[in-house]
């Protein structure tokens, strides 16, 4: 009898649907995370295996990741080789057929965005570059929104009875972007085909939304350190367009952007190009926020 | 698909005249028509627009923007990668590679990768080298959709015991491998073929894994230079009354037990037990005045099957700050392992005068690894190497190199190594070499 209890208890629990669990999602960035949370609420559980001040190119493949993936329902990448470096190894360390290229679960966020920089003749000559697209999307507020709309539509794939919270959790937080970019109006003036020189290509999207003037890179190439005749050349073409400020990730070494920047009476700024890059900015809205507020006042 | 949709319609396709014809089908095919007509026109002028949208000033440096609307569509192609390892020695007293060479390719790998379907993926690695021509180095697959984190693997792959062998030679931190792995596995380290299973979990919430395999034969060891000379004519290989593999017995296993734990997020440690056991032919022959002399058994064998058993632990501690990860990093890596050979009975009806020719001694053998990254480019490597004397051999093998690795990108890396080497038998050596890999095709995942 005890035993057909417990067996009955057993089917209940494994017939238990999906939606009265939280989905467990993990992402490959803090952006990807800080945007599950805001369309999942209370209905997912979130990790993001890039720490927001570590290079998302260069990541650990640590079997403690390996482990997260192990359990989750979905997982949401960049994509655009972003994270060719290290996610193969995780997925293969995982073994978890939900998440694999083609499982229900995986997420290849890049299919919802615009893509700019494709250059499918691209090759290794010109450093480290994606073919398939400049995969720094996420700082366009726009693909934002887009995000947060593939994440409501495979949530609610995968927990029905969540739709109306998804649905309502996204409609809040596209408000609350539109919101925020209408109250940066006047620093994205203030920004606009401002000449800026940045360290990696991390900046195109942001480009895109704020309308600087990216007029040139610290890296001759993508991953590429900078030679000294790239940095004179890159000094010479700033003082001609007028440029005096370098931004860069928290990750990168700041020698030689101070060295840029000390040449042309400009100034180096660090901005976070990921969530929880910086302290204090612990979600996409605040990165958003910062990195607008911050750049509209170094350039005044 | 849907551009060349629009192309037939443009040009007029007549796929509607192929159905039963009515005015009103007609006039609602020509709506149709019309509507895509003007759904082609949106987006070429959209197309055209995006081609033509103004630039900004011309950035100089790490890109040149350019604008699509979606990221190309997928290949279906498996990923090839070229791998080529040249190796040049400058050693003194001339060269101390096997090819015994000064400039050398080494290697050259051709590997191939793809998903078979939803339930495989492959994976091909053909070695290239002049002494061996083409030889298979790996060639599995593995699944990807067994339950219970359980993942099998079949083919041949390198042989999951210790750590450092389970990495291919070219992504060594070093040239070589470590004088353990080299003599108890092979200078290419130990590869079989058969079947691996895994399994992962965390019971105590890090990270544990099991590798089992079952394979065709455990790798032959690694011999000493001096062995061949010294047994001359003396050395023969025998064969045995029936093949290892008759018995499941005889086939080789091996088993690796991981434990993992991030101590913080830039410091962790691994901890890993491994084993493998085997069945050899070893020979025996018999005593006679000019030496021995292959005396065979009853069933013709000049050979029988002994076990050799291997065991090793090994330990690896690597920190990496997340923010200053391109710049600063630190590994250390230590493994021991211990070798066993049974001295098996001879085989009933030899000759009284027959001995066992094969070794039976127990080998110890370790080494300990460090790197230290100077740069996001340059790192700074040194190793101490020791093997236990064995049979005739003098003394203990120990070995201590130095190594400045140079990255120019992740796709290339150029390694200059000093070692000073002290083998079992005749005199110390230096070594002075010098390696450089090149990576062509789809970016690697880096190996942890």
């Amino acid at each position: 009898m005890n035993r057909l209890v417990f067996l009955g208890a057993a089917a209940a629990a494994l017939a238990t649907p999906l939606s009265a669990q939280q989905l467990r999602i993990v992402t490959s960035t803090t952006d990807l995370h800080s945007i599950a949370h805001a369309v999942g609420g209370n209905r997912i559980t979130a990790m993001s295996i890039a720490a927001g001040y570590q290079d998302p190119h260069f990541v650990q493949a640590k079997p403690s990741f390996a482990l997260q993936l192990a359990k989750a329902d979905v997982f949401a990448f960049v994509g655009l080789d972003l994270e060719i470096g290290w996610m193969p190894t995780l997925l293969d360390a995982a073994r978890n057929a939900r998440i694999n290229p083609g499982g229900r679960g995986s997420v290849d966020v890049s299919r919802v965005i615009p893509v700019l920089d494709v250059n499918p003749t691209a090759d290794r000559s010109q450093g480290d570059v994606h073919p398939r697209g400049n995969p720094h999307y996420w700082l366009h507020p726009e693909n934002g929104k887009r995000i947060a709309r593939l994440f409501r539509d495979k949530f609610a794939e995968l927990d029905p009875q969540g739709v109306r919270g998804y649905n309502a959790n996204t409609a809040r937080f596209e408000a609350r972007i539109d919101s925020a970019v209408k109250a940066l109006a006047p620093q994205l003036a203030a920004i606009r085909n401002q000449p800026v020189v940045a360290y990696h290509t991390s900046w195109r999207y942001f480009q895109d939304f704020t309308g600087m003037n990216i007029v040139g890179f610290v890296e001759p190439k993508p991953g590429v350190p900078p030679s000294p005749s790239h940095l004179a050349g890159l000094i010479q073409h700033m003082k001609r367009t007028g440029a005096k400020v370098v931004i860069m990730e928290p990750f990168y070494d700041r020698k030689m952007p101070d060295f840029v920047a000390r040449n042309v009476g400009g100034n180096v700024l660090v901005l976070p190009s990921s969530v929880e890059g910086v302290r204090g900015i612990d979600d996409y809205l605040e990165l958003i926020d910062y990195n607008v507020r911050h750049l509209a006042e170094a350039l005044r | 698909m849907r551009i060349l949709v629009v192309v037939a319609i443009l040009f007029g396709v007549p796929i509607a005249a192929q159905q039963p014809d009515t005015t009103a089908r007609r006039d609602s095919v020509a709506r149709a028509d019309s509507i895509a007509r003007a759904d082609s026109l949106r987006i070429v002028r959209e197309l055209e627009r995006i081609r033509g949208e103004a630039r900004p000033v011309q950035p100089v440096g790490a890109m040149t923007p350019t604008r699509a609307v979606q990221p190309g569509a997928p290949s279906l192609n498996p990923n090839i990668s070229v791998i080529g390892d040249f190796i040049v020695d400058a050693s003194p007293d001339g060269s101390t590679l096997e090819s015994a060479r000064r400039f050398d390719v080494r290697e050259i790998e051709l590997a191939l990768g793809a998903s078979v379907d939803p339930y495989f993926r492959g994976d091909f690695i053909l070695g290239l080298s002049d002494e061996e021509g083409i030889a298979i180095e790996e060639a599995y697959l593995t699944t990807l959709a067994l339950p219970w984190q359980l993942q099998a693997r079949v083919g041949r792959f390198h042989l999951p015991v210790g750590k450092q062998n389970t990495t291919h030679r070219a992504e060594l931190h070093t040239i070589e491998y470590p004088h353990v792995i080299q003599r108890f596995l092979g200078a290419e380290g130990g590869k079989g073929t058969g079947l691996a299973l895994s399994k992962i979990f965390a019971p105590f919430r890090f990270y544990q894994e099991l590798q089992l395999t079952a394979i065709e034969r455990f790798p032959e060891e690694h011999g000493h230079a001096h062995e061949e000379e010294e047994l001359g004519e003396e050395h023969f290989e025998g064969a045995a009354a029936e093949p290892p593999n008759k018995t499941l017995a005889g086939l080789g296993y091996t088993a690796r037990f991981r434990n993992y734990w991030d101590l913080d997020e830039a410091t962790n440690v691994e901890l890993s037990f491994s084993g493998g056991t085997g069945r050899v032919a070893e020979p025996f022959g018999c005593e006679t005045f000019s030496g021995i002399e292959p005396c065979p058994g009853p069933s013709g064998e000049t050979a029988v099957l002994a076990r050799r058993s291997l065991v090793a632990a090994d330990l690896t501690l690597r920190w990496r700050p997340l923010r200053e990860g391109l710049y600063r990093s630190f590994i250390v890596q230590a493994e021991v392992m211990r070798q066993h050979k049974d001295q098996p009975a001879l085989p009933s009806g030899v000759p009284a005068s027959a001995v066992y020719l094969g070794p039976t001694e127990e080998t110890n053998g370790l080494y300990v690894f460090s790197r230290w990254q100077l740069s996001r480019r340059v790192f700074v490597g040194t190793r101490y190497d020791w093997l236990e004397a064995t049979g005739d051999a003098e003394r203990d093998l120990t070995a201590i190199s130095g190594y400045l690795q140079m990255f120019p990108s992740e796709f290339s890396k150029i390694v200059l190594g000093y070692e000073h080497l002290r083998p079992d038998v005749g005199e110390r050596v230096n070594r002075l070499l010098a390696q450089m890999t090149i990576a062509i095709g789809p970016h690697r995942p880096h190996p942890f």
